[in-house]
């Protein structure tokens, strides 16, 4: 359904962000190679979970995907159709939630909700009847009304996720969506992304937490340095790195082979 | 089914009201602060003026002996207060310390001047620092009166005796002043500077809170990534903020307006005179026109600070971008109270500016109305290209997600 192929992103640095130590090896004179050239693809009402350290190159990659950011290269098809070329359209099916995307504080969950619904052209009468659903789904009829500003981080990212769900899209991009989260929001947010894959939706679900890959993901892609570095269900993880917790194959996949072989 | 933008406007404008900040900025601050300001302000004025009209003026003569009649006129005026010093020396300590507000040092051979008919001079202290002082304009009065008095007497001694024939003597030619400005114009030339200057201040208050929330607000939320995901071009997105960004600078223009007319419909009987007469001479055509002509300085103000705004981070750093913007603002307005810029087809095409000099000719009340296309058009087009220029803008991936 997703098919991603030789996708680059290359940003232009300011002088201010230009590395004076180290380099990073991302770093080609003035440009930032932020991905370059991965490639996988994600098929219809599959969860995959997208890994990779801090920087690697994951948040580049969902917005490109959310349509918020172009390639630089590369062409991301979605059931076909190049994701650059028809963007408005490509959105009415993507829903997009990231640990850093913010509620209107002023506004309740239910007029924001509202006012989501109506940029993706949804009538009066089925955003009501979709607001009702999700309420119930997500077990939000007790703060419905407040304004979103006195809500708790659980709360604030339950309206996060109906806002993505409000036009009921086919695409789900979750970008480290537990970050910050107790326990239990935490547990409550990834039922309702199980849920997402019960309900045969393709979601790609970025994370730094292994248990949540273990219990949601078919399969795994970890980006390091912009690269694509493993691509693989999740028991090949841990085949190819003779790992059988997922922590320590991440790492394996991830560290610089001389500090592997130190250690 | 409402456009893209018509929906992403009210949602700003519901955003934005509910917003303490605003409300102070846009509505509180028109409708409460500036007619209490005003009345402060005028009524300070005034009652200072009173005092410096009224008050003792306490004061030393040295050698008044030199020069009797004239100092008995000084003792003789209920509003003075001869007082007494130590020494000559300590004269002008004694005024720079505001122990007494002048004094007149007489020389010796005044009287003797006097008598031979010639001039003499007399030396007069006082503060000239200070420009709300009457002193100068008190004690000038008094001398004034003497020296009509020797004038006379002077004259008469010459054998020049009748009224008409003494005037006649000291000003052959009288310059008979016919000036073709009536009240209205003299004062609104003197004024009318200052008022559009404070419009547009009001204008770019009211645009300033919310285009900051709108632009750098929404990035810093995290709320502008998942506007942008909404299925709408970003034109609309960008059209939608923009009215909401638009409305705020009208709705404090409007208001001030308001309340400043309220406000001087009350006073106008208390402000008597000239300020009285320009304020009866505005009509209802005139606050019209001047909301008018504020509509595309409002919407230029609001595409260009939503530029800045959606540059920037965060609210922080857009507050620090968009200030400078309040004092460059200030010179198109200030150009407008120089001598010589006055309303052309030239000055018409020159924002800011073109709306401050229509504003005091409005006030002249020699508005010449066919200007009014000019400057609504140049204005327009203006507010239009910063508007496109948001737009493309807004586009921007490296504006968007500046890091």
């Amino acid at each position: 359904m997703l098919q991603i192929s030789s996708l680059t992103k290359v940003f232009r640095l300011a002088r201010s962000k230009r590395a004076r130590g180290e380099r990073d090896p991302r770093e080609r004179g003035r440009r930032f190679h932020a991905i370059d050239g991965i490639e996988f693809g994600v098929r219809r009402g599959q969860v995959l979970g997208l890994l990779g350290q801090n920087g690697a190159g994951k948040t580049t990659l969902l917005r490109i995907l959310s349509t918020s950011l172009k390639p630089t290269s590369g062409v991301v098809l979605c059931d076909g159709e190049d994701l650059t070329k028809n963007p408005l359209e490509i959105r009415k099916r993507i829903g997009f939630v990231s640990g850093n995307t913010g509620l209107y504080g002023r506004l309740t969950a239910r007029e924001m909700l509202h006012y989501y619904g109506k940029l993706h052209g949804m009538t009066a009468a089925t955003l009501d009847e979709r607001i009702g659903l999700l309420v119930g789904k997500l077990d939000m009829g007790r703060f419905l009304d407040q304004r979103n500003e006195t809500l708790s981080s659980g709360m604030r990212q339950k309206v996060s996720i109906a806002r993505a769900l409000i036009h009921d899209p086919e695409i789900l991009l979750f970008d480290e969506l537990t970050t910050g989260l107790d326990v239990a929001a935490a547990e409550s947010v990834l039922t309702v992304v199980a849920a997402c894959k019960e309900e045969g939706r393709t979601v790609l679900f970025s994370t730094h937490h292994m248990d949540e890959v273990n219990q949601l993901c078919d399969s795994v892609v970890i980006i390091h340095e912009g690269k694509l570095c493993f691509e693989g269900c999740v028991d090949a993880m841990r085949s190819q790195t003779g790992e059988s917790f997922l922590d320590k194959a991440f790492l394996k996949l991830t560290r610089p082979k001389k500090e592997v072989a130190i250690t | 089914m409402k456009a893209g933008f018509q929906t992403v406007f009210f949602k700003e404008m519901k955003d934005v009201l509910r917003d303490r900040k605003t409300l102070l900025l846009m509505i509180v601050l028109p409708i409460v602060v500036v007619p209490l300001l005003l009345n402060l302000l005028i009524g300070f004025v005034m009652k200072k003026e009173q005092e410096a009209q009224t008050e003792m003026l306490e004061y030393i003569v040295f050698g008044d002996e030199f020069a009797p009649k004239l100092a008995k006129i000084f003792e003789a005026a209920k509003d003075f207060k001869k007082v007494t010093l130590g020494s000559r020396n300590e004269l002008v300590a004694a005024i720079r310390e505001d122990r007494i507000d002048f004094g007149l040092v007489i020389p010796e051979k005044t009287a003797a001047r006097l008598r031979g008919q010639e001039q003499a001079s007399i030396e007069f202290h006082f503060d000239n620092a200070s420009i709300a002082s009457k002193v100068e304009d008190r004690v000038k009065e008094r001398v004034g009166e003497y020296n009509e008095e020797l004038t006379t007497a002077r004259l008469a001694k010459l054998g020049v005796s009748s009224g008409q024939k003494q005037k006649a003597l000291l000003e052959p030619i009288r310059l008979e002043e016919k000036g073709t400005g009536n009240m209205r114009e003299i004062i609104g030339d003197r004024i009318g500077g200052m008022v559009p200057y404070f419009f547009i201040a009001f204008c770019f208050m009211g645009v300033v809170y919310p285009a900051i929330h709108l632009g750098a607000g929404e990035k810093e939320r995290g709320t502008l990534e998942t506007l942008l995901l909404a299925p709408i071009p970003r034109y609309q997105v960008v059209l939608g903020k923009f009215l909401a960004v638009f409305c705020g600078g009208i709705i404090a223009v409007l208001l001030n307006l308001a309340s400043l007319g309220t406000w001087l419909a009350i006073k106008a009987g208390e402000l008597r005179g000239i300020i009285g007469m320009l304020i009866g001479s505005i009509d209802s055509l005139d606050l019209v026109l001047l909301a008018l002509m504020l509509i595309p300085v409002a919407a230029m103000f609001a595409a260009l600070l939503l530029s800045v705004s959606i540059f920037a981070r965060n609210s922080a750093e857009a507050s620090t971008l968009i200030s400078p913007f309040g004092i460059v603002l200030i010179v198109p307005a200030v150009l407008a109270m120089l001598p010589g810029v006055e309303l052309n087809w030239f000055w018409a095409s020159v924002p800011v500016t073109n709306v401050s000099l229509a504003m005091k000719e409005l006030l002249k009340g020699t508005m010449d109305y066919t200007m009014l296309i000019a400057i609504l058009s140049s204005s327009t087009l203006i507010a239009g290209g910063l508007l496109f220029f948001c737009a493309k803008w807004f586009n921007r991936e490296s504006v968007l997600f500046r890091m």
